[in-house]
């Protein structure tokens, strides 16, 4: 028996920002879920489960906040579960939501994914005081810049590319009235100039720290004909694993995710992802990882990622536009970052992107990753519904 | 396994809490000796109150007070009390339903035994003598001889001056950490300033340091194999912010340093050369202070650089 195809018909943010001290978790999550029903035209009652994620329980201090959230997210009397799986988390949580009404478990599932920052310590909850092991000796950029150097070591990207990333995410983000930052004023040079903090990574080649949450509703096919609004429909949605310390990893261009983008394509029908996407929502968390990310998820060959995005083909106007939303160097409230790549890529083909749409985008791909390169999710999805 | 590791690892912070509009009233009433509940759809009146209605998703706003006094409806009882509970003498867990609320509040009972607690027994509130806007403004409950207050309870705006609109709560988490067979092993050779990793079986792989088992083939590792001392930088990064706990002064270098006959890199800072002159390639050596475990940073050895090719695959 063939799949169900699955539907994305609502999508809701918060408008993410530093510090929401005005609501609750539970009135933030709200906020997004309530914002997807109404994009879906549908109420609490039309939907069947629930699936949610957020970064890990230490971030926040509160283990298992889903169990208090049900009432907020109308899942008292339904099944609701929680995905974890670090960074990539929002973009798991979609795909599993996706596998629910695609093996035709539930016919429409509400998926949202959250993160408080200001109101947890994610430095402190990934770096614990383990007795006898040598503590880490920089910060969470600490953890990626060696990664980045080995990335210009091995490429022979000019040292400029990364702000051209930041420049870009961050004039892109204006366009988003949901993105955490808004500089107006942002000049090339002031990236450029921006302090040097863990060397080759400046500060405004990095993410910000927000409170926001995302949601998405899902649905099979008799669903998606009761849309208000045209649906995204979803090609293909891979996820894979790999450890976060082993020999011979290539953190670079980590294999977990080349295997997943082949899966995705493949499920996808697309052999020549750089011709046939239209549009990419991908996760970096630093700019750099806009070239490495091309080149793992085949969108350049290795090695000449930078290529693309030094000529400007990455830019809105280019021909293959990455993080026309701003991305996670505008928005990152953590366990929410994956979802709003996936809901992103929805928005682009649903034709529902606002200022910052691509236009007569067909197929747009989302990807999440985390968990120090250790999961890598994605899906791609398509304004027409997959063949067959 | 006498020679294996162990020792206390305590996970602790004060996390910050946002109380939106209802938890915040409720929270405020306390510290006024005012109980809030929310009133549902169906008429339910929620003590403590909660946002949003759990029959029908609903947001819930309807704020209402209810009396000081209540009936227990059932209960537990706590012999020896552990560390920041109510009280520090033995006491009852009851739910209380608070008269004029349709459900049941936990809190602590202050009661001289077990024997003089029962479901159906009345209570009353005992106020904390300073009250923050918290659940322990309510010290406990205690027995109270008076009938159940009447009538519906009325409704309240919720509105307070200078009303709490946050919380601290301070998690901690206590363990026991083991480092286990193969990390202790490694430790040991540490106290010899010796490195040793430990080779896989079926990819030959050297891992330093050991976790017992290979994460690709997803077997036991055993065969100890010392490496080093010397090593290449493979990638490096330059730190310019000082971290919160560390006491090194910036710059310096954090770098990925793939020790001889290893196959992996192993993290450390590297030292005795002007931070702007580590490259990718130089040879370094373990230096070590006294009652220190791990070495304090790496050094340049004076070897000409590694060529690239030698250690491309460990980056």
């Amino acid at each position: 028996m063939r799949k169900e195809p699955v539907a994305v018909v609502g999508v809701g943010q918060t408008k993410h920002v530093a510090a929401r001290h005005d609501v609750s978790i539970a009135g933030l999550v709200r906020e997004a879920a309530v914002r997807a029903l109404e994009d879906a035209g549908l109420a609490w009652s039309d939907i069947d489960a629930v699936v949610i994620g957020k970064a890990p329980d230490f971030f926040e201090g509160v283990m298992m906040p889903e169990l208090y959230l049900a009432d907020a997210l109308g899942a008292v009397g339904k099944p609701m579960l929680r995905v974890h799986t670090a960074g990539s988390v929002g973009g798991s949580t979609a795909l599993v939501a996706a596998n629910l009404v695609a093996a035709r478990v539930h016919r429409t599932v509400l998926t949202l994914a959250f993160e408080k920052q200001s109101e947890s310590n994610a430095m402190w909850g990934l770096s614990l005081p383990v007795p006898f092991q040598q503590p880490l000796l920089a910060g969470a950029g600490g953890f990626f810049a060696p990664h980045v150097r080995a990335y210009m070591r091995r490429s022979g990207a000019p040292d400029t590319v990364g702000s051209l990333v930041a420049y870009k995410d961050r004039r892109n983000a204006l366009k988003n009235p949901y993105a955490h930052l808004h500089d107006h004023g942002i000049t090339l040079e002031q990236v450029q100039s921006s302090p040097m903090l863990w060397d080759p990574v400046r500060y405004s080649e990095t993410c910000p720290s927000s409170d926001g949450a995302c949601a998405m509703v899902l649905t099979d096919r008799d669903g998606a004909t009761r849309s208000p609004h045209p649906p995204a429909w979803v090609h293909g949605g891979a996820m894979r694993s790999e450890p976060t310390l082993f020999a011979g990893k290539d953190f670079v261009s980590p294999r977990a995710g080349r295997d997943c983008a082949a899966d995705v394509y493949r499920q996808a029908g697309i052999t020549d992802p750089r011709r046939e996407i239209d549009a990419v929502e991908m996760y970096v968390p630093f700019s750099w990882y806009e070239p490495m990310w091309l080149e793992n998820l085949g969108f350049a060959d290795e090695g000449e990622g930078w290529k693309l995005t030094e000529a400007g083909v990455t830019e809105l106007d280019g021909d293959l536009p990455v993080n026309p939303s701003g991305g996670v160097l505008s928005t990152n409230p953590i366990g929410a970052s994956g979802m709003i790549r996936f809901a992103e890529a929805a928005l682009q083909v649903r034709g529902r992107a606002g200022e910052h749409q691509v236009d007569g985008t067909a197929r747009a791909l989302g990807h999440a990753y985390g968990g120090g390169a250790q999961f890598f999710a994605m899906w791609l999805v398509g304004s027409q519904p997959p063949p067959g | 396994m006498s020679d294996v590791l162990s020792a206390p690892l305590v996970v602790e912070f004060p996390f910050t809490r946002s109380l939106g509009p209802v938890q915040s009233a409720f929270l405020t009433g306390l510290r006024e000796r005012t109980v809030l509940g929310v009133r549902t759809d169906d008429g339910t009146v929620l003590v403590p109150p909660v946002e949003y209605d759990p029959v029908t998703a609903n947001e819930l706003r309807d704020l209402v007070e209810v009396a000081p006094t209540g009936t227990v409806t059932t209960w537990a009882w706590n012999p020896s009390p552990r560390r920041d509970q109510p009280l520090d003498t033995p006491f009852a867990w009851v739910l209380v339903r608070l008269d004029g609320a349709s459900t049941a509040l936990l809190h602590a009972l202050d009661a001289p035994g077990p024997e003089s607690v029962r479901t159906g027994m009345r209570v009353r509130v005992r106020w904390a003598a300073a009250r923050t806007g918290a659940i322990t403004d309510i010290a406990c409950f205690e027995p109270y001889e008076g009938a159940a207050a009447g009538g519906e309870p009325a409704p309240h705006t919720g509105e307070f001056a200078d009303p709490v609109t946050g919380i601290v709560a301070p998690a901690r988490l206590d363990y026991t950490h083991t480092p286990g067979r193969a990390q202790s092993a490694y430790l040991a050779a540490l106290e010899g300033r010796r490195t040793v990793g430990e080779r896989c079986p079926a990819c030959r792989k050297v891992y330093v340091p050991p976790r017992g088992a290979c994460p690709t083939c997803g077997v036991a590792t055993a065969e100890q194999v010392e490496v080093g001392p010397r090593g290449t930088v493979t990638t490096f990064c330059i730190v310019n912010i000082k971290a919160k706990n560390l006491d090194i002064e910036v710059p310096y270098v954090y770098a990925h340093i793939a020790l001889d006959g290893a196959d992996l890199a192993l993290h450390g800072r590297i030292a005795g050369i002007p931070y702007d002159q580590v490259r990718m390639g130089l040879r370094v050596e373990p230096v070590w202070v006294d009652g220190v475990r791990h070495p304090d940073h790496y050094r340049p050895t004076g070897e000409p650089d590694a060529d690239y090719d030698t250690y491309k695959e460990l980056v």
